[in-house]
C-alpha cells in the first residue's frame, strides 16, 4: 500500500486544478476572440492552408479591381465605338446627299463639306477617348492617339492586358488602327476616306463620292465589328466576375471553417469546462483540510 | 528488586521523548522542499545483539536504546525524479523559447509578414492597371518599407532572444558554480558530523537537484558520506573541491582547460541549443525569403521600363542588391524616394511602352510563385508552428513524469501529518505507560523502604 502525503495530494490537486483553468481559459479566448487558430502551433496545418487561402483571397480581391479596370476601359470603347457608328451613318447621308441633290450646287456642297469636317472632328475626339487620363485606342503609347488636325495615329498596336481569372488575361483594349484601319492599307484609314470624301464633295466629283462611299461601308462594317468584338468581351467579364464572386465566397467560408470558432460550440465548451473546473475546485476544497488532526482533542 | 526497572522505564521515556522530538520536527518541515521524514531506529537494550556465547556480561535488565535516527528514501525513485527533473529543465526552456520565436510570427493575421507581402503584390498589381499614376508608385514604395520594416523586426527579435540566450548562459555558469561550492561545503561539513546530518543531507540532495535541473548534474557516492558530481562526465564537485565553469561568448567551458560542457538535457543544453542550432535555423528560414525577395523582384526589375528617360531596360534594381539577409534588406538607392524609377513596363508583347504594365503584373505574379518568398514564409512559418507543438506537448508530458516522479519519491519520503500524529500519540501513550512504571517501581521502592528492617 502506497503512503499518501500532504505534498503529494497538494501537489497533484495543483496541477489538475491548473489544467483545468488552462482548458477553461483556452475555451475562453476562443468565444471572446472567436477564432480557434490564434497563432500557428494551435493548429499548424489550418494554420498554413488559411495563410494560403488568405494570400489567394488577396489576389482575388487585386483581379476583381483588374476586372473593373478592363470593364471601366470596355465600357468607354463601347460608348465611343456607338456615337462614332452615330456620325458614320449621318456621314453617309451627307454623302448621298451630295451626290445626288448638291452636285452643281457650290453652297449646298461647301455646306456638307464644312459638316463632314465637323464630324470627322467628332470622330477624331473619339478616337481620343481617355478612360482614368488614358487615351483607350492609343495601345500603350503616351501621348494622344490621333493628331487632332492632321489625323495622324500616334499610339502603337499593343495590347492592355488585364489578369481576369487566375492565370488568364483578357485584352481590355482595341486599338485605333482595329477600329479606325491602318492609314498603310487600302483606301488608307477613316480620317483619310473622310479628308478625301470632303475634296471630293467640294470638287462636285461624284465617281470619287461613289469610291467614298463604299469606303465608309467598309469603315463602318470594321467599327460595328469592334463594337462587336467589346460587347463580347464585355459579356465575358461579367460571366467571369460572377465565377470570381462564387469562388471568393466558397474560400471565405474555407477561410472561416478554419480559423473562425463555431460560437455555439464554443459557448458550450465554455460551459462544460467551467463546470468541470468548478467540480475540480470542491474536490480539492474537500480533499486538502481534511486530516486526523480534526478529530483529536 | 533493585533499581534497574527504574532505568528501564526512563529508557522507554527516553526513547519515547526523542519520537516525539522527530516527530516535531517532521511536522515542522512539512513543506520543506527536499525534506525527507525522519524515522528513529530502536532497538531493545540489554538483549545481546550476538550469540549468547560470545556475550561477555549480562546486558542489564532491560530498556529500549535510540539507534539512529535515518532519513526515510527510495534511492530508485529519488535518482528517477533527479533525471525527470533534468530533462524537464530541457522540455520547458525549449518551449517558452520557441514560443517567443512564435510571437515574432503572428501567423495567420492582418499584421503578419505573409500580409504585408500580399499587400506589397497588391500595390504592384494596381501599378500594373494604371502604370503612369504616381499615387500608385508613391503607395508601392511605402508597402515596400513595409514588408521591409517587418523583415528587419522579425530579425531584430531572433538577434534579441540570441542574445538574452548568451545573457543566460553567464547567469547559468554563475549559478552552477554557486551550488557547486554550496554542495562542496555540505561535502565537507557531512563528514564528522553525526547529529543533524540528515538535514545536510537533505539540503545537500536538494541543491543536487537544482544543478540537474541547470546542467543535468549526475552523483556517485565518495565514501564518507561524501558525493562526487558529475556534469556530461566529468567531475565538478569531488568531495570538498570543484571545478569552475565559465559562460562567456555563449558556451559553458571548463575554467581549467576551456573544453566545452557537454551538458546532458537540462537548460544549459536547451540554451546552447538554442543559441547554437534554433536561431540560426530560423535566421537562415527568413534570410532565405528576404533573398528570394530580393532576388526575383530584381530579376524582373532590370528588364523594366520605368516613367524616367527614354523607353527601355533600365538595369535598375528595386531592392538593394547587397542586402540579401532579413536585417539588411532595404529598398535600392536607385529607387527610394523616387517614385517614377519604378519600372513597370516590359519589353512585349508588342511594341513595348513605359505605360505597358506587363512588368508590373508580372511582378504581381510573383506571389503565388511555388518558390517565392511567400511560399518560403509559409514553409517556415508551417516548420514553426509544428515544433512549438512539439515543445509544447513535451514539455506537458515531461511535466507529468515529473509529479510522476515526485510523487513517487514522496510516497516513501514524504512527511505525512495524519502519519505523524499517529506516532505522536502512540509515542504519547508509550511515555505515559513507561511514567506510569516507573511510578509503579518506585511505589514498590517506597513500599519496600517504609516496610523493611532498613525503614524501620
Amino acid at each position: 500500500m502506497n503512503r499518501v502525503t500532504n505534498s503529494m495530494t497538494s501537489r497533484t490537486t495543483l496541477r489538475d486544478l491548473n489544467m483545468s483553468l488552462g482548458r477553461l481559459q483556452q475555451h475562453q479566448a476562443n468565444l471572446s476572440t472567436g477564432r480557434v487558430i490564434r497563432k500557428v502551433s494551435d493548429d499548424p496545418t489550418a494554420a498554413v492552408d488559411a495563410m494560403a487561402i488568405r494570400n489567394e483571397l488577396r489576389r482575388a480581391d487585386q483581379r476583381n479591381r483588374s476586372l473593373n479596370d478592363a470593364q471601366g476601359w470596355l465600357q468607354t470603347a463601347d460608348t465611343a465605338l456607338v456615337s462614332g457608328l452615330d456620325i458614320l451613318a449621318r456621314v453617309k447621308e451627307l454623302t448621298v446627299r451630295a451626290s445626288n441633290t448638291g452636285v452643281g450646287d457650290p453652297s449646298a456642297q461647301y455646306a456638307i463639306a464644312t459638316e463632314i469636317s465637323g464630324l470627322r472632328s467628332e470622330l477624331l475626339s473619339i478616337g481620343n477617348t481617355k478612360y482614368l487620363d488614358r487615351p483607350v485606342f492609343n495601345g500603350t503609347a503616351e501621348g494622344v492617339a490621333y493628331n487632332t488636325t492632321t489625323g495622324v495615329y500616334q499610339g502603337n498596336d499593343s495590347v492592355v492586358l488585364r489578369e481576369v481569372a487566375p492565370g488568364t488575361v483578357m485584352s481590355a483594349n482595341l486599338t485605333g488602327e482595329q477600329v479606325f484601319g491602318t492609314q498603310a492599307g487600302v483606301g488608307g484609314d477613316l480620317f483619310a476616306v473622310l479628308d478625301r470624301l470632303q475634296t471630293a464633295i467640294l470638287a462636285s466629283d461624284s465617281t470619287a463620292m461613289a469610291a467614298e462611299h463604299s469606303n465608309l461601308d467598309t469603315a463602318t462594317k470594321r467599327l460595328a465589328a469592334a463594337a462587336a468584338e467589346i460587347g463580347t468581351r464585355g459579356g465575358r467579364i461579367d460571366n467571369l466576375r460572377n465565377r470570381a464572386a462564387v469562388d471568393q465566397l466558397s474560400m471565405s467560408e474555407r477561410l472561416s471553417g478554419l480559423e473562425d470558432a463555431d460560437i455555439a460550440e464554443a459557448l458550450l465548451d465554455v460551459k462544460a469546462s467551467e463546470n468541470a473546473h468548478n467540480a475540480a475546485l470542491q474536490a480539492a476544497a474537500r480533499v486538502l483540510p481534511a486530516s486526523l488532526l480534526d478529530y483529536l482533542r | 528488586m533493585n533499581v534497574s526497572g527504574l532505568y528501564t522505564a526512563l529508557s522507554g521515556m527516553n526513547a519515547q521523548k526523542r519520537i516525539l522530538d522527530v516527530t516535531a520536527h517532521n511536522v515542522a518541515n512539512v513543506t520543506t522542499p527536499g525534506y525527507h521524514r525522519q524515522r528513529v531506529t530502536l532497538e531493545p537494550a540489554g538483549v545481546a545483539s550476538v550469540s549468547a556465547i560470545f556475550a561477555g556480561r549480562n546486558l542489564g535488565a532491560g530498556g529500549v536504546s535510540v539507534v539512529s535516527v535515518d532519513r526515510v528514501l527510495d534511492d530508485l525513485a529519488e535518482s528517477r525524479l533527479l533525471r525527470e527533473t533534468a530533462m524537464q529543465g530541457q522540455t520547458s526552456l525549449t518551449s517558452t523559447t520557441l514560443d517567443r520565436i512564435e510571437q515574432a510570427f503572428p501567423e495567420p493575421s492582418d499584421i503578419g509578414i505573409a500580409a504585408q507581402l500580399d499587400d506589397f503584390w497588391a500595390g504592384w498589381s494596381d501599378l500594373s492597371t494604371n502604370p503612369g499614376d504616381l499615387a500608385n508608385r508613391t503607395q508601392l514604395l511605402e508597402r515596400s518599407q513595409t514588408v521591409i520594416d517587418a523583415l528587419r523586426r522579425a530579425s531584430v527579435e531572433l538577434d534579441g532572444l540570441e542574445d538574452s540566450s548568451k545573457e543566460s548562459v553567464v547567469r547559468l555558469a554563475a549559478d552552477i558554480n554557486d551550488i557547486a561550492g554550496r554542495i562542496a561545503e555540505l561535502n565537507r561539513n557531512v563528514v564528522g558530523s553525526d547529529g543533524g546530518a540528515n538535514d545536510l543531507l537533505d539540503q545537500r540532495d536538494e541543491l543536487v537537484m537544482k544543478l540537474a535541473e541547470l546542467g543535468g548534474a549526475v552523483t556517485r557516492p565518495a565514501g564518507g558520506g561524501q558525493i562526487d558530481v558529475y556534469i556530461g562526465g566529468r567531475i565538478i564537485v569531488s568531495g570538498s573541491t570543484t571545478q569552475s565553469i565559465n559562460g562567456t561568448g555563449g558556451q559553458l567551458t571548463w575554467a581549467s582547460d576551456g573544453a566545452a560542457v557537454t551538458a546532458p538535457p537540462s537548460k544549459a543544453a536547451a540554451l546552447a541549443e538554442t543559441i547554437n542550432n534554433t536561431v540560426p535555423r530560423y535566421r537562415a528560414s527568413l534570410d532565405a525569403v528576404a533573398q528570394s525577395l530580393v532576388t526575383s523582384v530584381n530579376t524582373l526589375h532590370t528588364t523594366g521600363y520605368d516613367l524616367t528617360g527614354p523607353p527601355g531596360a533600365t538595369g535598375r534594381n528595386f531592392f538593394d542588391p547587397a542586402g540579401v539577409t532579413a536585417a539588411t534588406i532595404s529598398l535600392s538607392t536607385d529607387v527610394a524616394g523616387q517614385p517614377d524609377r519604378i519600372a513597370a513596363g516590359a519589353p512585349g508583347p508588342g511594341v513595348p511602352g513605359r505605360l505597358d504594365g506587363e512588368l508590373a503584373r508580372a511582378m504581381a505574379g510573383l506571389a503565388s510563385g511555388p518558390a517565392g518568398p511567400d511560399a518560403l514564409y509559409r514553409s517556415m512559418v508551417s516548420t514553426l508552428g509544428v515544433e512549438v507543438r512539439t515543445a509544447v506537448r513535451r514539455d506537458e508530458i515531461q511535466g507529468q513524469l515529473v509529479q510522476a516522479a515526485a510523487n513517487r519519491a514522496d510516497s516513501v519520503g514524504g512527511v505525512s501529518i495524519d502519519e505523524e500524529m499517529a506516532n505522536m500519540m502512540s509515542a504519547q501513550r508509550a511515555f505515559e505507560a513507561s511514567a506510569r512504571v516507573l511510578t509503579a517501581v518506585d511505589e514498590m521502592m517506597g513500599v519496600l523502604l517504609r516496610t523493611g528492617v532498613v525503614g524501620r
